[in-house]
């Protein structure tokens, strides 16, 4: 049972037109990780070639094309996008929140729950049942949404909030321990405890979004997603509530996934950084190199897109066009029409994410293939986008 | 009337809007004033953008409203091209079509169940242009703001177009009436990231091409260095510090303005540490003395007791904090809009 195949295809809602091993047959459950799947060791999540839609059938948007993630334990990966590029939806989808229309159309998430005597314990969240999922989900995954306003009960005392969570995580507790404990965890993110009283109404957007980092961190999970956690504060408040979440990183060990549209604070945070456009990664980089040399015109773009807060004030141009819309993907690679480099090649053929470096660095963009399939690195920057755009680039499609 | 008399568009004096609000949890419906807004003075002048920046609950969409002149000031002057404004009467049709104002959310700010050219006809119609012309100045608009061709736009519905054209055609439609200011009220906060900078750049354009006053209210203060030629850094209702060009960015003096640019993401310096505040999360104001006392790293007994006035730091560069009491305070910011303000006061 242990090397029970988990083929692609197998979303627990998969649309009815693909024939899916049914949750009942495959039956994955927590299985030993064998030789076959080869074991995770320090690899906490290992996503492959998950898709996403919305919708069914004809219709059906593909929201997430394909991607291959992967984070190690106490590592920080970053998750850059703009909005549609799918990288909430990636999310939602691996930790099984997402609701319909959205449908796992494909691929595997395997999270590891740690060794165990007979050896490592792995979970396909793909594959497992409601209940399986209940009890990884907070003890072993926590997610911090955007809006705190929204995600706690706004007619329910912040006390009784933790209290719930307590109560059904952990039932061996008395109530005097949660009270205990709850109290303790406001303090790990700076606020006093007779907060625990107050309604979510009554805190200011900071107050709010730590008590929602302190609810992620009751149970002490392995891995704490993060979704745009402080987009809606402001700078001041957002520098807080990082310098504070990574204080409490380096104290609990925890694996986070952060999803941001700012790339700015992902290069300033992150390990390893994955870059995102209309559902499909286009290039993934420690946060270093991809500050440093952004191999795809789209990360150039994007880092290109923040003016500078020293230096000489000159124009910049950000990208040209607008995102694309999911149900209507151009031809080749879905960036090609706001692409300065921009060849004949890219609307016909769609480039696929291709390892350009043995750190793991890849991009999917056909600057860096030669036509015999060689990897050729080229060296994008300011001073070749220039380049680019004064040339007309070769057969630019309109959108 | 000299040049720079004139190109100073739209004057704010003094501006002070104060709430009154129920204090929560007492009876007897006490009350109690929330000052938003307190004493700002500016000028809009043709041709350059003037940036205020501040974070949520720094009264910084009260001022533009009050430009707008949607909202009613407790007190302060607006001069409008020299001639002083009764802000507490009605606005007229007159004023709406010199000042308009740009909102954040472009999906927010448009009709939903009609096409473009209901939302854009609208605005031209009720300032009067003809049936017959105003097609033509819709289409013209719509040129400015560089969604070609027009005629595509304008048969859409608001759904059918991204953040990024939506904004350009929020613009558009400020512009159909031909004013001389334009009140951006964080235009590009809820774009993608990628077409922000096209619409700042479109911003700055207008200002540049078509010599506009443009009002660019953010809370990013990067965007602010790169588009304006004076920036403001409001603080619980009050100007903190103000500087022609960027020197206040550069150099910042007053400690929240410091906190604000320390706390900005910047990869090219990754030791960057976050300067300690002194309370780590109660965003107190206080009563009396400086606003900023209680998160200032710099506090002093003399803080906690007198409201310090804004010091002259630089050239054209003021801030008000007791740390440059050694300085000249500031009197008046510029001395045209004195003469103006004279001037209009007498006829």
């Amino acid at each position: 049972m242990t090397t029970e195949s988990t083929e692609v295809g197998g979303g627990v809602k998969s649309p009815p037109t693909t024939t899916a091993p049914s949750i009942l047959t495959a039956n994955p459950v927590v299985t030993l990780a064998s030789e076959s799947q080869g074991l995770m060791g320090e690899r906490i999540l290992d996503v492959r070639d998950f898709s996403v839609d919305y919708g069914w059938g004809e219709k059906a948007v593909r929201a997430v094309d394909g991607v291959d993630v992967h984070i190690d334990r106490s590592k920080v990966l970053g998750i850059a996008g703009e909005s549609g590029s799918g990288k909430s939806t990636l999310v939602y989808a691996i930790t099984r929140l997402l609701r319909a229309p959205g449908v796992i159309a494909g691929g595997e998430a395997r999270f590891n729950l740690g060794p165990s005597e007979e050896g490592e314990r792995v979970i396909d969240l793909v594959q497992a049942s409601e209940k399986e999922l209940r009890s990884v989900r907070w003890s072993d995954i926590s997610i911090v949404l955007q809006s705190a306003l929204s995600a706690l009960n706004p007619v329910v005392r912040v006390g009784s909030q933790f209290e719930q969570v307590l109560k059904t995580h952990r039932r061996e507790m008395s109530k005097r321990e949660r009270r205990a404990r709850s109290a303790e965890l406001m303090e790990m993110v700076g606020l006093s405890e007779d907060r625990l009283d107050r309604y979510p109404h009554e805190l200011s957007g900071g107050q709010r979004q730590r008590i929602m980092i302190a609810l992620a961190l009751a149970l002490d999970p392995q891995l704490v997603i993060m979704d745009e956690p402080t987009t809606a504060l402001d700078v001041v408040t957002q520098r807080e509530i990082i310098s504070e979440l990574f204080e409490l990183r380096s104290r609990f060990g925890f694996a986070m996934i952060f999803i941001t549209h700012d790339l700015s604070l992902l290069t300033e945070l992150a390990d390893e950084i994955v870059v995102m456009y209309a559902g499909v990664l286009v290039e993934r980089a420690t946060s270093r190199e991809l500050y440093e040399a952004p191999r795809h015109p789209y990360t150039l773009g994007l880092l290109n897109s923040f003016p500078p807060m020293h230096g000489d004030r000159t124009e910049l141009s950000g990208i040209p066009g607008s995102p694309p819309d999911l149900a209507n993907l151009p031809n080749g690679c879905s960036f090609h029409p706001r692409c300065p480099f921009a060849m004949a090649r890219c609307s016909n053929e769609t480039p696929s994410l291709v390892e350009i470096e043995a750190s793991g660095r890849s991009v999917a963009c056909w600057l860096h293939v030669g036509d015999a399939g060689v990897v050729v690195p080229v060296e994008l920057s300011r001073a070749t986008l220039s380049n680019a755009s004064t040339s007309e680039p070769v057969s630019k499609v309109a959108s | 009337m000299s040049e720079t008399e004139t190109s100073v568009q739209l004057a704010a004096r003094h501006l002070t809007r104060h709430f009154t609000m129920r204090t929560p949890g007492r009876i007897f419906n006490a009350t109690h004033i929330v000052r938003a807004v307190d004493d700002v003075s500016l000028d809009l002048v043709a041709g350059e953008v003037v940036a205020v920046v501040g974070e949520s609950g720094s009264g910084k969409s009260v001022l533009a409203r009050m430009l707008a002149r949607i909202v009613t000031p407790t007190s302060g002057d607006l001069v409008l091209q020299g001639s002083l404004i009764a802000v507490k009467s009605k606005r007229s049709l007159d004023y709406a079509s010199q000042v308009q104002l740009v909102l954040q959310d472009p999906f927010a700010s448009m009709n939903p169940v009609h096409k473009m050219n209901h939302n854009l006809l609208r605005p031209l119609l009720i300032h009067g242009a003809s049936k017959h012309d105003a097609p033509a100045l819709a289409e013209a608009a719509l040129r400015r703001v560089s969604l070609e061709p027009p005629s595509r736009f304008l048969e859409s519905y608001p759904h059918e177009l991204s953040g990024g054209q939506l904004q350009r055609i929020s613009i558009a439609r400020a512009l159909c009436v031909q004013p001389k200011v334009l009140l951006a009220d964080e235009p590009i906060s809820m774009l993608d990231v990628s077409v922000r900078l096209g619409v700042l750049n479109l911003l700055r354009g207008l200002c540049d091409n078509d010599h506009l006053a443009i009002l660019y209210i953010t809370h990013d203060i990067a965007s602010a260095r790169y588009i304006a030629d004076s920036i403001i850094v409001m603080y619980a209702g009050q100007v903190v510090e103000q500087s022609r060009g960027t020197s206040l960015v550069d150099e910042p003096t007053h400690p929240y303005t410091q906190l604000l640019i320390a706390s900005v993401p910047d990869p090219s310096d990754p030791t960057k540490v976050t300067p300690p505040t002194s309370e780590r999360t109660q965003v107190e104001i206080a009563e009396k003395g400086c606003r900023f006392a209680p998160r200032c790293p710099h506090v002093m007994d003399r803080c906690r007791q007198e409201e310090p006035p804004a010091f002259i730091v630089g050239e054209k560069h003021t801030s008000k904090c007791w740390l440059y009491a050694d300085h000249q305070a500031a009197v008046e910011m510029a001395p045209s809009v004195r003469r103006k303000e004279g001037e209009s006061a007498t006829t």
